[in-house]
């Protein structure tokens, strides 16, 4: 879909450029090549248990579009972050924005992965304005992981059979 | 608005006959911009009749007018004037459910919305008017893409319950991220199985699942609207966006 989206908007841009631009004419996209090689190959799809006492689990949803999207890390006992996986179904941005949430929250401390704004992960993938809230959504997904995964550590008892975490 | 291009053969025809029983609204010397709500014609001097100059817009006056033979609006919504036949411009202040005739409720849509658009086309069609002046072309292009949105708008129920609820000045901006954990957790485990489906039969089978999701949460929106709790109107919205995305993705895979 998304390369269907990039091509026909491509080709309206084209048109009105075709004159100027004739020499890039395989070359410009709609989206930034990182957005497109994190769609074509998104890193760390998956799922851990989310009932394993060491797995946060970050459920957000984009009301607007439908999307929904699903961003898991797996702690150690010293606070650091040592596995992540991602499950999204929404358009290349909310998926290209979630695959490098995961990437960034890797190796890193449950404090430090608070502080990633998604107009970090925006720059990143130069998203375009309407393209800014699925970035929001992967911020929102990193920090309903972590408030999950300090939930459970605080009320152990409660963790493994209640499904509603406290991200509700 | 060249004279030129505002006359054709046949309207002219049209123009003649009904010049002489609506003299008095057919001229009016002064631009649109100085033209007050109520429009009176300052000179009315039926010597000075003649379509060309007719320049009354229909739009400003309380008592809408068609711009080309001056006859007053006898339909409402007044797309087309009754006696000229001539398309009219767009009146933003009729809704979707005034140019079907319909009663502004959300479950007021029958089936014979589709016959009643149709009926519209008919009636607004470009192509009715090819020969006819660009300003009348301009406004047949203008109404019947105003007609076919109404229509799509109406006939689906997700479009129109945002619809109906903008017009109650509620408008769904939803910006903010969604935690709604019971509902996006079935939403997950829909799409993951939407994505695992075997076979064209399995996604059949989820897609009469959302189907009648959707039905149930649309009947929930008809009864939140009608007691106008938006907040529940707009949580069952929430979760036709969710269900009909779904059946988009199966659509895509069938």
């Amino acid at each position: 879909m998304l390369r269907f989206v990039s091509k026909s908007l491509l080709q309206g841009r084209l048109g009105s450029h075709e004159a100027q631009l004739p020499a890039v004419l395989t070359l410009p996209r709609l989206y930034h090549e990182r957005v497109v090689d994190h769609y074509d190959n998104p890193r760390n799809v998956g799922s851990f248990d989310k009932n394993d006492p060491s797995v946060g689990t970050g459920l957000v949803g984009a009301p607007a579009c439908g999307d929904v999207m699903k961003l898991q890390i797996k702690v150690d006992d010293s606070g650091k972050i040592t596995d992540a996986c991602f499950k999204t179904f929404g358009c290349g941005s909310a998926i290209a924005s979630s695959s490098v949430a995961t990437e960034w929250v890797k190796g890193k401390q449950m404090e430090e992965v608070l502080t990633i704004k998604n107009t970090e992960i925006a720059k990143h993938l130069s998203l375009p304005p309407v393209k800014l809230h699925c970035s929001m959504l992967a911020e929102d997904a990193i920090k309903a992981a972590v408030k999950d995964y300090q939930a459970k550590k605080t009320k152990p008892s409660e963790a493994p059979p209640v499904e509603k975490a406290a991200n509700a | 608005m060249s004279k030129k291009k505002l006359l054709t053969p046949l309207s002219s025809l049209f123009l003649r006959r009904t010049l002489t029983s609506t003299p008095y609204f057919s001229i009016n010397p002064i631009p649109q911009y100085f033209q007050s709500r109520t429009v009176r014609p300052l000179f009315p001097l039926p010597g000075f009749d003649f379509p060309g100059k007719c320049f009354i817009c229909s739009q400003f006056g309380d008592k809408a007018q068609c711009w080309n033979c001056s006859a007053a609006a006898g339909t409402t919504p007044f797309l087309l004037c009754s006696s000229c036949r001539c398309i009219q411009p767009l009146d933003h202040s009729v809704d979707y459910f005034q140019i079907f005739g319909l009663e502004r409720k959300y479950d007021s849509v029958e089936e014979h919305l589709e016959g009643k658009y149709k009926d519209w086309q008919k009636k607004l069609h470009p192509d009715l008017v090819h020969s006819k002046s660009e300003r009348e072309r301009e406004y047949a292009a203008e109404q019947s893409a105003r007609v076919i949105d109404a229509y799509r708008t109406l006939s689906k129920p997700l479009v129109r319950a945002i619809y109906v609820l903008k017009l109650d000045g509620v408008d769904i901006d939803e910006e903010e991220t969604l935690s709604d954990f019971d509902l996006l957790t079935e939403i997950m485990e829909i799409r993951e199985a939407v994505e695992e489906a075997p076979d064209s039969q399995a996604l059949n089978q989820i897609q009469s699942l959302m189907q009648e999701k959707l039905k149930q949460w649309s009947n929930s929106f008809a009864k939140a609207f009608q007691s106008r709790n938006f907040e529940e109107a707009v949580k069952a919205i929430r979760r036709m966006t969710y269900y009909e995305r779904v059946n988009e993705e199966i659509v895509k895979k069938l």
